[in-house]
């Protein structure tokens, strides 16, 4: 009895009139889905993320990175397309592309050592080796742009090709075209992290074009993939798309003019597209490619990240310096690495450079912990003797004494340096009156072309009538340290000149606001103006006090700690006989050594450093004060700019909580909970497929009533059955006055029938109820949210889109049920009851 | 598929069966004939026969002459089966219900005289008139469908239905029905007083005659035993399963009754929504079928504490309300495999809202 029992029993008889539907409509199916989509989504994804990667121009130097990378970005979104057609699985797809990245990667630079140009063998990894080896130093060391030799195209173009395919998989795999716009912010990112100003309208334009472009791609093609294709073949375009999508395209190429043109206008954005919030470096420190900029960072960034530890018998306070930056090719100073005449083995430091003031001088000892500061430079006091305890390859520099990692860092190194502090004083210097020796690199001397009039004209006016170079030097020295100029971080930063470019100094003199980096970068080209070899120290000015002490060989030494804020930089000179002298060109900031200090500031400072000028003869309360310089220095930094520390940062802090905000927004999740149902009803073995097979759809499309319902406020109380439920929402006027007779009401009673029918019905086969032809539950799900949209007040669809309250109220479900107290307390009760509550009845019976 | 189920059928394939289409055309045409004589009271017809078509028993308990027994009547006579009418009083003798070894003289042998129990419906009116050992002899027949008379048990014909009558307790001359045997009824239907078109309607057409007397029968007790069979053939899905016994539990966990729904009481009631689905045209039961039946089938087995019982409140009302609060089956199936889970919340919530 039970075949003829099911066959036609009543629910039965009214699907067998439905049956052979599928058959009718399957072939359609079997078509639809693929077609131009995949190659739309491709090229739009090729577009996209070649758009974005305009922008790294600002960091590689011209544009030869740009056809291997086209042609990286090419194969993978061909791939892609390919792979969507020939219907591979969804999972494999990715992969597919990742394999053909690295193949094509192997043909564009290793053609010779790879198996038929493509397959990579062993040497073809040892090239690899060293080619990212070569490439970690540029990204390390270089200063942007660099050059774009292969090694730092062949990780662009495998970057791009990576970014493609996450793009792909953000906007095809998951359906979430518009979260993949994290894959070009991340290549976007790059240049703005690493360069001010370089990623352009050009880079902001790409972007935003190519974004739009997988959107405009998605949504036309792919919701008449999702959703259309369940009228049928041939109906799946509503009337007026074309229409609709040149109004799009039209609008979308409005917002990005609109942008360039606002960010040219507004104040903040004048730095370039992005604003100044945007500037933070979440890679460490002095790992950028500008350490100029990096320096600013550091100083910039509120939790003073990059702390170090040192050490020091010294009594007078230490700089530790990284290197020095010597060539100025008018964009920016970098360390010139002079690689031809580096020597290994720091231990022992010979100098060429014994003069009077050296051997005078007072050895100290240093103990540094460098704990989480990453750079390639070793900061050590000037001038080192010996460097111990070093882990790695180093090499020290003869003529700067700077001590450089070969491939390897200064990352959780600890080492003992000795030092020696030139014995510098006031008469002495004074006593240097002839021109630098010849053979000094000429390169300490250089201007490049160009030098703009304002900087040419302050350093004449300044220097103008000092006799010797001495002289000239205090006298640059007190003019930046005078009070029309002011220390800010801040200041560079909004007025648009951070850097250390000529432009960039230009605007300094003009504006008078900026930090060590400016002042030392202003005296440095004020003093090759006037004749004097220059060149910038990068370093840590003296730190805090930490109240420890440490014993090194029985020697008791003072701990101090330095962390970002102490980040600094100041400018070296060379008086011919005597060496490298630094000065403090920077108010506020750093200790004036007693060499530079103005005469009138004798009388001010104590006695003994004022007679004796050497100043590794301060007594032990400079070390104190210099702690309090350096504290002070930071108030006042703080103080000249017109905010706080918290200030500083609000930007960052609202950037972050936007973005992470608008991720775990309810209306997102909202979104692609509707997208994950409406794919689960869409036809044919589509790319959700893998996803969650064991759910049925009728459950989905009743589940998303349900949200929609409480989307609207009229939410299903949890006592209510789903008919009893169906029969309150057709009564509520929520869809529509009159409901007697409606399309409303059919869509409603068919995913009432569906639901109850997967739910309450006898099991079967899951293929016969997930036939899509039977179910056009995604299209009657739209008709009812439009419907709903039509009804509801403007308030009610505004929360109902940011706000939805059936994520938020599944937000609070889930928040309940993690409150372990109220779990706990109700088994106890429950216990009680059936303990006793029986026996009471019994007696009472 | 459950076992019971699984046997049905199996056995079923034996016995002439029944379409859904024809179940629903006799099942229509039965209640056609009922409201014919009853005015106004279709859907305690319709309960009728959902008892009649899930084995159960039912009791028909309102003020006299609102139509219990004709509604009993003119159900039994819509079936070509036999029928047979028990007036209860106070001095009638369980062997004038279950039957009785009489000797006889010319075989020598004791012969078993069959009661009025022995007949496919059994109209006992007024069934609380009669003393206790008179209604526990029909009440063990009820149950067991069987009689036993001097060691010999005696099967009773399929199908077997007792439709018993009473009036309410507070009546004179009356024996209340102890729980236990009122929990052998499947469902108890108050008929209630018709509403003025009924009663208007019914002064029209019952002047002179008896409608009684026209009806004729629709079907036959075969068909009728088919029927109950597809009624057996309904799937239960587990979550409504999960929902009977959640409302089981509620009832025996609310503070406001003396005494809860049996394990019996919640098979009878997932039979009745069986019945009552298979009425509906469906193959499946849905929670509503298991809401509609429940007021039937479950009140007149629940006791309620004397303090509610004196705020006003009845077994109705108090389960109303506990239907009321009670979560259906969750939108998800993967919720509802959490049964611990779930009825853990439920109880929580009864003993929150007790306190």
């Amino acid at each position: 009895m039970s075949a003829p029992v099911r066959d036609t029993a009543p629910a039965g008889t009214a699907r067998a009139g439905t049956a052979p539907e599928p058959d009718r409509r399957a072939p359609g199916f079997g078509r639809s889905p693929v077609g131009a989509f995949p190659w739309a989504m491709s090229a739009a994804i090729f577009v996209a993320v070649l758009g974005s990667a305009l922008g790294l121009n600002g960091v590689l130097r011209g544009w030869d990175w740009l056809v291997p990378a086209a042609g990286a970005v090419g194969a993978v979104v061909l791939t892609l397309a390919v792979a969507r057609s020939a219907r591979l699985p969804e999972a494999v797809v990715p992969v597919t592309a990742l394999v053909v990245l690295g193949m094509v990667l192997t043909l564009q630079f290793f053609p010779a050592t790879a198996l038929l140009g493509v397959l990579p063998t062993t040497s073809t990894l040892g090239e690899l080796g060293q080619l990212l080896g070569r490439t970690s130093e540029t990204v390390v060391g270089g200063v942007a742009p660099v050059e774009a030799h292969p090694g730092v195209v062949l990780v662009t173009c495998a970057g791009l090709g990576l970014v493609a395919v996450l793009v792909d998989a953000l906007a095809v795999s998951l359906g979430l075209a518009a979260a993949s716009g994290l894959g070009l912010l991340a290549v976007l990112i790059v240049p703005a992290l690493v360069k001010l100003d370089s990623v352009g309208p050009w880079g902001f334009t790409g972007a935003a074009a190519g974004y739009l472009l997988v959107l405009a791609c998605s949504q036309s093609l792919g919701a008449g993939r999702d959703l259309g294709t369940s009228d049928g073949p041939g109906s799946a375009r509503p009337a007026g798309q074309g229409t609709r999508t040149v109004q799009a395209v039209g609008l979308g190429a409005a917002v990005i003019v609109l942008t360039l043109l606002l960010s040219a206008v507004l104040p903040g954005f004048t730095t370039g597209t992005f604003p100044e919030g945007s500037r933070f470096n979440p890679f460490g420190r002095s790992t950028g490619l500008n350490p100029m900029v990096t320096l600013g960072n550091d100083l910039r960034n509120p939790s003073g990240q990059g702390q170090m530890i040192y050490a020091t018998d010294s009594s007078s306070p230490v700089y530790l310096r990284s290197t020095t930056l010597e060539d100025f090719d008018g964009e920016s100073w970098a360390p010139d690495e002079r690689r031809g005449q580096r020597r290994f083995d720091p231990s022992r430091i010979t100098d060429d450079y014994s003069t009077a003031s050296v051997l005078d001088g007072v050895t100290t000892t240093t103990v540094v912990n460098s704990q989480e500061f990453n750079s390639p430079w070793l900061p050590v006091p000037y001038a080192p003797l010996s460097v111990q305890g070093l882990q790695g390859r180093w090499t020290w520099d003869p003529e700067t004494l700077s001590i450089r990692g070969i491939s390897s860092t200064t990352l959780h190194q600890t080492y003992t340096v000795r030092s020696v502090a030139p014995k510098l004083t006031r008469e002495s210097l004074a006593h240097v009156v002839t021109a630098p020796r010849q053979s000094l690199d000429r390169q300490f001397l250089e201007l490049p072309e160009g030098t703009p009039e304002i900087i040419r004209q302050t350093a004449l006016d300044v220097t103008g009538t000092a006799p010797t170079p001495y002289d000239k030097a205090m006298a640059i020295q007190n003019f930046l340290r005078g009070p029309e100029f002011t220390y800010s971080e801040l200041t560079p930063l909004r007025e648009g000149y951070d850097g250390s470019s000529m432009d960039v100094l230009a605007k300094f003199l003009e504006v008078k606001s900026g930090y060590c980096v400016h002042f030392a970068a202003a005296m440095a080209v004020m003093a090759r103006e006037a004749g004097l070899p220059s060149r910038i120290a990068v370093g840590y000015a003296p730190g805090k006090i930490t109240g420890n002490t440490v014993t090194v060989g029985g020697q008791e030494l003072t701990e101090f700690s330095v962390d970002g804020h102490n980040a600094h930089a100041w400018p070296e000179l060379y008086f011919e006989g005597i060496g490298w002298v630094p000065f403090e060109p920077t108010p506020s900031r750093g200790q004036v050594p007693g060499y530079a200090l103005p005469p009138s500031d004798d009388l001010g400072a104590a006695s003994e450093p004022a007679e004796n000028l050497d100043p590794l003869a301060a007594s032990a309360p400079a070390g104190a004060a210099s702690t309090a310089a350096t504290g002070l220095g930071v108030a006042g930094g703080a103080g000249n700019d017109d905010g706080s520390a918290l200030l500083r940062t609000l930007p960052v802090l609202l950037a972050g909580t936007a973005l992470l905000g608008l991720l775990a927004s309810p209306a997102l999740t909202r979104v692609a909970l509707r997208r994950r149902r409406h794919a689960l009803l869409s036809p044919g073995p589509g790319r959700h497929q893998g996803a969650r097979a064991a759910e049925q759809p009728q459950v989905a499309a009743w589940a998303e009533l349900l949200d929609l319902s409480r989307d609207f406020g009229v939410g299903p109380e949890p006592s209510e059955t789903p008919r009893s439920f169906a029969a309150r929402l057709l009564g509520s006027g929520r869809l529509g006055t009159d409901m007697t007779d409606t399309d409303l009401r059919r869509a409603v009673d068919e995913l009432l029938e569906g639901f109850e029918l997967s739910t309450y019905g006898r099991p079967v086969q899951l293929a016969d109820r997930s036939d899509p032809a039977r179910h056009p539950a995604g299209l009657q799900l739209i008709r009812l949210h439009q419907a709903f949209r039509l009804q509801a007040a403007a308030g009610v669809r505004w929360r109902a889109l940011l706000l939805p309250p059936s994520t938020l109220n599944r937000w609070a479900g889930i928040f309940r049920q993690a409150l372990p107290v109220r779990r706990g307390r109700q088994p106890f009760g429950q216990r009680l009851g059936k303990l006793h509550l029986p026996g009471r009845r019994t007696a009472r019976r | 598929m459950d076992t019971e189920d699984r046997t049905m059928l199996h056995e079923a394939s034996a016995l002439p069966a029944v379409s859904p289409a024809q179940f629903q055309e006799t099942s229509r045409r039965i209640l056609d004939a009922v409201n014919t004589v009853i005015d106004g009271k279709a859907e305690a017809a319709e309960l009728a026969l959902t008892v009649l078509l899930a084995q159960g028993h039912l009791l028909l308990e309102d003020v006299p002459g609102v139509g219990k027994t004709q509604l009993a009547k003119s159900l039994a006579r819509t079936i070509n089966c036999s029928v047979s009418r028990i007036q209860f009083t106070p001095d009638l003798l369980p062997s004038d219900v279950t039957g009785v070894s009489i000797f006889n003289q010319a075989t020598q042998l004791f012969e078993f005289r069959p009661g009025a129990v022995f007949a496919n419906i059994v109209i006992g009116d007024e069934i609380n008139r009669a003393s206790a050992k008179t209604q526990s002899a029909l009440l063990e027949c009820m149950e067991e469908h069987q009689v036993t008379v001097d060691g010999r048990s005696y099967r009773l014909d399929e199908p077997f239905m007792v439709v018993a009558t009473q009036n309410p307790i507070e009546m004179e001359g009356t024996y209340p029905l102890p729980e236990a045997q009122r929990d052998r009824f499947m469902a108890r239907i108050s008929m209630g007083y018709p509403d003025v078109a009924a009663e208007l309607q019914m002064l029209e057409t019952h002047q002179s005659t008896s409608p009684l007397e026209q009806i004729t029968a629709v079907t036959t007790g075969t068909e009728v035993a088919a029927m109950i069979r597809l009624v057996h053939s309904v799937y239960v899905s587990r979550s409504v399963k999960e929902y009977i016994v959640a409302l089981g539990r509620a009832t025996r966990n609310s503070p406001k009754l003396r005494l809860g729904a049996s394990p019996r009481a919640l098979l009878q009631l997932l039979r009745a929504a069986k019945a009552y689905a298979a009425l509906r045209q469906r193959e499946f039961v849905l929670p509503d079928d298991v809401v509609a039946v429940a007021e039937p089938v479950l009140a007149h087995r629940l006791l309620l504490e004397r303090k509610t019982a004196s705020s006003g409140e009845s077994a109705s009302t108090v389960l109303a309300g506990l239907v009321e609060r009670l979560p259906v089956a969750a939108e998800t199936p993967r919720a509802s495999r959490n049964l611990s889970g779930t009825f853990g919340q439920r109880t929580g919530t009864d003993d929150a809202r007790g306190q």
